[in-house]
């Protein structure tokens, strides 16, 4: 069984299948999932977004980070893909860029550029649920979690969703002991996940606040991560969106980690 | 004289109505107590059932000792808040025999599975837990590579992988003696509490679960502040529940000793109790806490209580077979005793209630307390103990006094002898009194003031244990925090359009010049290919930038970065375009073309970022002229501004990031400065030997720099730029504990704190941390304007109320000390004779303090309390002996014989009472926690030291005063005397 585990829809451009193409009915939990994956992350053959992230303290201050993200697919949906990001704001992380060749067997390779020490660093293979940038939202939420990372079962099927409870094949690697998605019928877009620690208690949150259709693609255009244990939430928002823009693979590459690839950023 | 006579009568008037309507008085006490204490009792049995009336509640938190409303606390509170810092739980783990400490399979699967079991525990923040699984270790896995990963993800399988953890542990220098010891042969697991109430039952889950692991070679030690606490409010009544009833017994077991007569000696007991638990019930009833305060009220209560019945009962027991009539032998000894025992009374009483002007609120509940229950102790001893002779059977009284008299001979012989002795060496006696003082004062001058809550645990205490073991082991225990906060300059909008046009003209200008370097660099460059001018270039600007120091020639290195960047597009653009060319025509002199063409563009791009940051000047004052709320309206203001002049293209990058880099100004904790500051502060600190070690933003910005750097010992350093520290930080916060960032600066970077980890919390030791804090800060000023630092901590909370209690003590002690002189002035209707009354508790308290100083024992809390404790004693023996010996004067021929008389039955009364109460208080020895064994220790001394000052000094001081003292008989006679003669002739014959 695979299954699709990304809880974060979002920096993600996506493609939608069209829904008349299946009859949700006949549907598998397999497809399921994989329509999930697809939707969530690997709409187009590239993507780009200006993404506008809200870190919300227990207190209710504000910090804001802002950066472009950049992403290029390989040939299959559902296999591996390149991200780029390119932080803007706030002015002392400007010109930080961040690196990922997302692979769907084995750890992925990540890269970052620090441009006040002007330096160059290879970010070993490690725990992927870890804070992107001191959010709410993981690495993993980001990149996408590899379907094959856990167990997957369909546990309900309503008029508008379905919902699908995903365990990790290996327990001791994660903080969760399991996470309940709640994926739109008509999108394939989870629209809400709840995450479970190993106490059973709901500790973390992801809900889907707009969708807009950007090329033809439902698009997930705003989105909150709360950590309910925390007390913190990370409002995320995506702008100008576009898909296949044509990006080149070598920017992907660690040139354009010292050097910003302008034009694919504007 | 009129007003004591009426006093008099008034209290005889009390006794008459107790001894007519025995049976009633009898009843209405036990009813009023009963009463009280279901009142007090019910509604904490069964809580809720009873309306108004609340439930017992107990308190035994230390911040409680200052007031909710206080400053200090105030600020703690908010600051624990501010900066996500919970009361914890410590789980130690020690390991001396195995030859890597704790770090081996066995040992670190326990500490894994033990974490795992914390985390789940109700009440425990999960998040927030800090052991080997659960916080990050970054390091550097070979050149150019940066890990991020959890410090130990799995219990190791191997004995190489234990070690891996321990090496990577200690490579964090905010871990290293704060989690893992430098030995390696200990380590602590932090389980952060929602709320100190749940101490206990967490320390409780976590013993269990250890007994269910096994501990084997293991130590595990639970300790940390919150479990101390509510372990205290647990042994706080096992000694409520077990002292206090043996120290009734022991006084019960002494009173038969002297009196032999089981149900006459029952009465004091009875008051003794009755006037106890109604005051506690009361306490309850009116709302208060049990606190380790309040929790010794009965301790105070019943010694006192004792005290007065005592009088009756030796005064009765010694002149019942006069008469054989205990009607008239009552109504005799209470006419005698109820002018003393009401003065004592209220002597001790004002004693105590000056507690109420402490500013300490449990001090001033206790004070409080002790007052009302002392008063009532008086209360039900005058009308209970005669009523309740009265309802003896005649018959049992038949051989009362008589059956101990040949034992009591040789005592009173004794204390006859004493007289004499006295007299005759009444002199020598003062002088030695006056060596005392003397000695009291060099001791009075060694005081330490000192407490430290976790000693109020025994020496042998697991609790203590822990302590010891882990302060040995650790960087300290005892947390102290102090705030430093960025004095943020007054903003009006047009000194911030002044201070953004200066910055913005300083960036242009710099621009300019970096630019023309540039150009410089491009002009000569022999480079033949657009692509190596490129590398050339923009190697010059990158090492330029890297090198600067002033902040806007690196801005425009940075923005040269830009410029080439377009540079490289453009490059690559007419490579490509060139590579279909070629085939067609032969290419030539490109890179000459190039950098013609780039030459132009530099100047132009140069002229445009100079002139487009200086328009911010002008645009700022624009923007003034509105008047904005605050800076950051003002930058919005401005930003909007740019946005309509770009007709909707945004500010652009270049004012964008102006506009920025000004959001940011004031965040002065990433300025390097700033933390340099910091951590050379906390360098210097740790010259002070309390201070374990201290943590702070500095040292977490160090070590992700180092670790992003080489990972060597060079590049454990604070960066250059206040940039580069956002970026470090940036990273830090990509762990699985992105918020550990707060507990050492808040979200704006304008406060900041240092972790300080004390190794005791004696408050002694904090006093000296302040002292070397305040010194340093006195001689270096921190390089931006900041407030003054300010602390937060329980240990730091501790010496607040300590310094509080102290001066409040002080105050409290010289006020009832002026308030019992005027009482005893009024009294004995003479000054002098106030004074000397005075005399015997000075002399007491001093020598108490004095030995206190010499044997250097802490003066700390339950020691200050007493001071209020001998001062109503001490006094009280005066009282009884003054009045007794002036009474006896009058009716004696000389003084002589006056003071045979008095060391009879009076000083046979004040013995007994030293002892029977004395004596009754040293079972408080057995409590488990110090300041009852404190409280113990220091009753039976003071009441020794008042029993031999009293019977000591004032028949010396009196014989050697004698000619002022009674120069008028009759001018200061007291209306009782007449009838005492029968007494003192029936003594004498």
């Amino acid at each position: 069984m695979r299954i699709l585990t990304t809880t974060l829809a979002s920096l993600v451009l996506i493609l939608i299948l069209s829904s008349s193409e299946a009859s949700a009915k006949d549907l598998s939990v397999n497809e399921v999932v994989e329509r999930t994956n697809a939707a969530s992350y690997y709409q187009g053959k590239d993507g780009k977004a200006t993404v506008t992230m809200t870190v919300v303290d227990k207190k209710g201050s504000k910090r804001t980070r802002q950066f472009t993200v950049l992403r290029r697919n390989s040939a299959d949906v559902g296999g591996d893909q390149s991200f780029y990001v390119h932080f803007n704001k706030p002015a002392d992380v400007a010109k930080m860029v961040f690196i990922a060749h997302k692979k769907v067997k084995g750890s992925d390779d990540r890269w970052l550029y620090l441009p006040g020490l002007d330096l160059v660093k290879r970010i070993a293979a490690s725990d992927e649920r870890t804070s992107f940038v001191g959010s709410d939202f993981f690495y993993e939420d980001v990149s996408g979690r590899s379907l094959a990372k856990d167990n997957h079962k369909l546990v309900e099927t309503s008029k508008n969703y379905y919902v699908l409870e995903n365990t990790p094949k290996k327990a001791s690697s994660v903080e969760f002991a399991s996470y309940k998605m709640w994926v739109h019928k008509g999108t394939f877009l989870p629209t809400k996940v709840e995450y479970y620690n190993k106490a059973g208690k709901k500790y973390r949150v992801m809900t889907v606040e707009s969708v807009e259709d950007v090329q033809g693609f439902k698009t997930v255009t705003r989105a909150t991560m709360e950590s309910l244990t925390l007390g913190t939430k990370t409002i995320v928002e995506y702008k100008n969106v576009k898909y296949n823009t044509g990006l080149p693979a070598k920017v992907f590459t660690e040139r354009y980690l010292r050097r910003a690839p302008l034009k694919y950023l504007k | 004289m009129k007003e004591t006579s009426q006093l008099k009568i008034s209290g005889n008037r009390i006794t008459q109505f107790a001894v007519l309507h025995s049976r009633f008085v009898v009843r209405a006490v036990a009813a009023i107590t009963i009463l009280l204490v279901l009142g007090a009792g019910l509604p904490t049995l069964l809580p809720g059932t009873f309306g108004v009336l609340p439930a017992a509640q107990i308190d035994t938190d230390p911040e409680t000792m200052l007031p909710a409303e206080h400053p200090a606390r105030v600020f703690h509170n908010e600051s624990k808040e501010k900066y996500g810092l919970s009361d914890a739980v410590f789980l130690g783990v020690v390991n001396d025999s195995h030859e890597h400490g704790v770090f081996n399979t066995e040992t670190l699967g326990k500490v894994f599975a033990i974490t795992e079991y914390a985390k789940k525990l109700e009440g425990v923040i999960a998040a927030d837990v800090m052991a080997p699984s659960t916080v990050d270790s970054i390091g550097n896995d070979g050149p150019g590579t940066v890990t991020f990963d959890w410090l130990m993800a799995e219990p190791p399988t191997s004995q190489e992988e234990a070690l891996a953890v321990r090496d990577r542990a200690m490579r964090i220098p905010f871990l290293k003696d704060t989690l893992v010891s430098h030995d390696g042969k200990a380590l602590v697991i932090y389980v952060p509490i929602e709320d100190k109430d749940v101490a206990h039952e967490v320390a409780v889950a976590l013993q269990d679960k250890l007994d269910a692991l096994g501990t084997g070679k293991d130590q595990f030690h639970i300790a940390g502040l919150p479990v101390a606490e509510d372990t205290f409010g647990i042994e706080m009544f096992i000694q409520m529940a077990i002292s206090a009833p043996v120290a009734m017994l022991v006084i019960f077991l002494l009173m038969w000793f002297y009196f032999r007569r089981f149900s006459l000696i029952v009465s004091p007991m009875l008051v003794a109790m009755a006037a106890a638990l109604s005051t506690m019930a009361l306490l309850v009833i009116t709302g208060n806490t049990i606190h380790i305060m309040s929790s010794m009220i009965p301790i105070f209560i019943m010694p006192i209580a004792v005290l007065d019945a005592v009088h009756i009962i030796s005064d009765f027991f010694d002149t019942y077979q006069e008469t054989r009539d205990r009607r008239k032998t009552i109504e005799k000894v209470m006419h005698h005793l109820s002018s003393p025992m009401l003065f004592t009374s209220l002597t001790t009483a004002a004693g105590f209630g000056s507690l109420a002007f402490t500013p300490i609120p449990p001090v001033q509940t206790f004070g409080i307390f002790v007052a009302f229950g002392v008063l009532a102790a008086w209360f039900f001893t005058i009308v209970f103990v005669p009523a309740y002779i009265m309802l003896l059977p005649e018959k049992r009284l038949l051989n009362f006094g008589r059956a101990t008299e040949g034992a009591e001979d040789t005592a009173t012989g004794l204390l006859g002898g004493m007289g004499r002795m006295r007299r005759g060496h009444a002199k020598l006696i003062v002088l030695l009194s006056v060596a005392l003082v003397a000695l009291a004062a060099v001791g009075i001058d060694k005081i330490r003031v000192n407490d430290n809550p976790t000693k109020w645990f025994e020496e042998d205490h697991p609790i203590r244990v822990a302590d010891r073991v882990l302060n040995q082991h650790f960087g300290g225990t005892y947390d102290a925090y102090l705030e430093f906060e960025y004095d943020v300059p007054e903003y009006t909008a047009e000194s911030f359009a002044a201070r953004l046009a200066e910055r913005a003209f300083a960036d242009a200008a710099a621009s300019r010049e970096v630019f023309a370097e540039l150009g410089v660099a491009l002009t000569v460059s022999s480079s033949s290919d657009p692509m190596d001018l490129l590398d050339e270039l923009d190697a010059l600007a990158r090492s330029k930038r890297m090198g600067e120091s002033r902040a806007a020639h690196r801005i425009g290195w940075s923005l040269t970065g830009d410029f080439l960047a377009e540079q490289y597009e453009l490059a690559e653009e007419i490579e490509e375009s060139e590579a279909v060319e070629a085939e067609e025509s032969e290419a030539d002199g490109s890179a000459a073309t190039f950098g013609a063409l780039m030459a132009q563009s530099l100047e132009k791009s140069s002229e445009g970022i100079a002139s487009r940051l200086s328009s911010v000047g002008e645009a700022a004052r624009g923007v003034a002229a509105n008047a904005p709320a605050d800076e950051e309206a003002f930058l919005a203001a401005l930003r909007s501004y740019y946005e309509t002049l770009e007709a909707g293209e945004g500010a652009g990058s270049l004012i964008e990031g102006f506009i920025g880099r000004a959001e940011q100004a004031d965040e002065v904790f990433k300025r390097p400065d700033v933390l340099a500051y910091l951590e050379k502060f906390q360098q210097a600190m740790q010259a002070n030997p309390a201070i374990g070690k201290s943590n702070s933003l500095a040292d977490i910005v160090k070590v992700v720099h180092r670790d992003l750097m080489s990972g060597e010992e060079a590049d454990y350093r604070l960066p250059a730029t206040s940039d580069t520290v956002g970026q470090t930080l940036a990273q830090y916060q990509s762990s699985h504990r992105k918020d550990d960032l707060w507990h050492f600066v808040t979200t704006d970077y304008q406060q900041g704190v240092v972790w300080f980890q004390l190794k005791s919390g004696d408050n002694r030791e904090m006093e000296s941390v302040l002292a070397s804090v305040d010194s340093y800060l006195a001689e270096n000023p921190p390089p931006i304007s900041m407030t003054t630092p300010k602390w937060f901590g329980l240990t730091y909370i501790n010496v607040v109320w300590q310094n509080n209690m102290v001066t409040g003590m002080v105050g409290a002690l010289l006020g009832s000390f002026v308030i019992v002189l005027i009482m005893m002035t009024v009294l004995f209707r003479s000054l002098l004779w106030g004074i000397l009354s005075m005399i015997p508790l000075t002399l007491t308290v001093g020598l108490i303090y004095g030995v206190l100083g010499l044997i250097g024992k802490d003066y700390d809390m339950p020691v200050a309390v007493l001071s209020s404790l001998s001062l109503g004693l001490a006094v009280d023996y005066a009282i009884h002996f003054l009045a007794r010996a002036r009474e006896l004067r009058h009716e004696s021929a000389n003084w002589a014989e006056a003071l045979e008389a008095v060391f009879g039955a009076p000083a046979r009364a004040i013995s007994r009472n030293v002892i029977v109460v004395g004596v009754g208080f040293l079972p408080l020895l057995l409590a488990p926690l110090v300041p009852y064994q404190t409280v113990g220790i220091l009753i039976a001394a003071i009441l020794l030291l008042a029993g031999i000052a009293t019977l000591g000094i004032l028949p010396a001081l009196i014989t050697l005063l004698e000619p002022w003292l009674f120069k008028s008989k009759m001018a200061n006679s007291l209306p009782e005397a007449r009838s005492s003669r029968a007494t003192v002739n029936e003594k004498q014959s």
